[in-house]
């Protein structure tokens, strides 16, 4: 019996190693050669809309309840860019903010009305922790962000 | 050794094998179900602090200036400015979004959660790798378990009894909770 133990424990320390390796691949590989600039996909939306594109940028927000999408920093002052990914997909770290990821993903561009603006503002000042005021809202907006699936934080 | 008596033998071993797993799992489940309302993860702690304005223009120098006014002599992992008005420095530790012109800085700190951090990070499977496998043969564990609890007796607890019962509200737990998800909810 005690030979199975330290089998056993010998078995877990190694698990342990396994998973204290430093990871900070996220979900699928990269698999596009290319990097687009964001401030690129902001001066030409239509054309970028729909398009899988490859991004790098510092990572300047982070979701703070699933961690289910980050804000990058664009090449251009006072821009971002939001990369989403579906719940559970992946889930990143609030510790890496400030650290630069390259992600990859889907271009989408959306006209969010008002109401839908005061809807998504509202809960992400829930899930941000920060106020938000519904006046703020004036008209239609253009929504870019970037879905996907894969990631590479350092 | 005759069948119920391996069936036995296999359902102890395997329940002390999964005992802290299941720990492991549990606690994070309930953690993780409700993370509409707490990052599971982290505490994220906001404090307050006010500086002197930051005068400078040249974006290389308000960084300069803004850490000095902060007291920090450590380098940023990364400067942003999400506005014109704004400054968001970013450290190992911490980090400092400035209102400029006012001074006013959040500071913020993410720290992991002890124990649970790395509960919900092996429940989510984070590490991936040989993790995959160990959670990949712990669910084979507990179908295991499951299956071989059912014959741990025989006679009236057992499953031509009660254990009939039991058995078949917990797998009529999900069937309804899915009809009921699918047609009224």
């Amino acid at each position: 019996m005690r030979r199975m133990f330290v089998a056993t424990a010998i078995v877990m320390i190694g698990v342990a190693v396994g998973v204290s390796a430093a990871v900070k691949k996220y979900g699928k590989d990269l698999t596009l050669k290319e990097t687009t600039k964001i401030s690129d996909i902001y001066a030409k939306t239509e054309s970028f809309n729909g398009k899988r594109v490859k991004v790098r940028g510092a990572i300047v927000e982070v979701c703070e309840m699933k961690g289910c999408w980050i804000a990058l920093a664009s090449d251009q002052e006072f821009q971002t860019i939001r990369f989403k990914v579906d719940d559970g997909v992946i889930v990143f770290p609030m510790d890496a903010k400030g650290l630069t990821a390259t992600v990859e993903g889907v271009v989408t561009v959306t006209e969010e009305t008002e109401a839908q603006q005061i809807e998504h503002g509202q809960m992400m000042a829930k899930e941000m922790g920060k106020p938000f005021d519904p006046k703020t809202v004036k008209g239609p907006k253009t929504v870019v962000m970037i879905k996907g699936e894969a990631a590479e934080v350092q | 050794m005759n069948w119920r008596r391996l069936n036995n033998v296999l359902h102890r071993d395997i329940g002390y094998l999964a005992v802290g797993l299941t720990v492991v799992y549990g606690v994070s489940g309930v953690a993780v179900n409700h993370v509409r309302d707490w990052n599971p993860s982290y505490r994220v702690q906001k404090t307050m602090m006010t500086i002197e304005p930051i005068r400078a223009i040249d974006r290389a120098e308000i960084i300069r200036e803004a850490r000095e006014k902060l007291g920090v002599t450590q380098e940023p992992r990364n400067a942003f400015r999400p506005d014109p008005e704004t400054l968001q420095l970013f450290f190992r530790d911490g980090n400092y979004s400035i209102d400029l012109p006012t001074g006013q800085v959040i500071i913020e700190h993410a720290r992991p959660r002890p124990v649970l951090f790395e509960m919900n990070q092996m429940h989510l499977n984070t590490p991936k790798r040989l993790w995959t496998v160990v959670a990949d043969v712990y669910a084979v564990g507990l179908i295991v378990l499951a299956i071989t609890g059912m014959f741990v007796l025989k006679g009236k607890t057992g499953i031509t009894g009660r254990g009939a019962w039991l058995t078949g509200a917990g797998v009529l737990l999900p069937v309804v909770y899915w009809v009921f998800h699918l047609y009224m909810e």
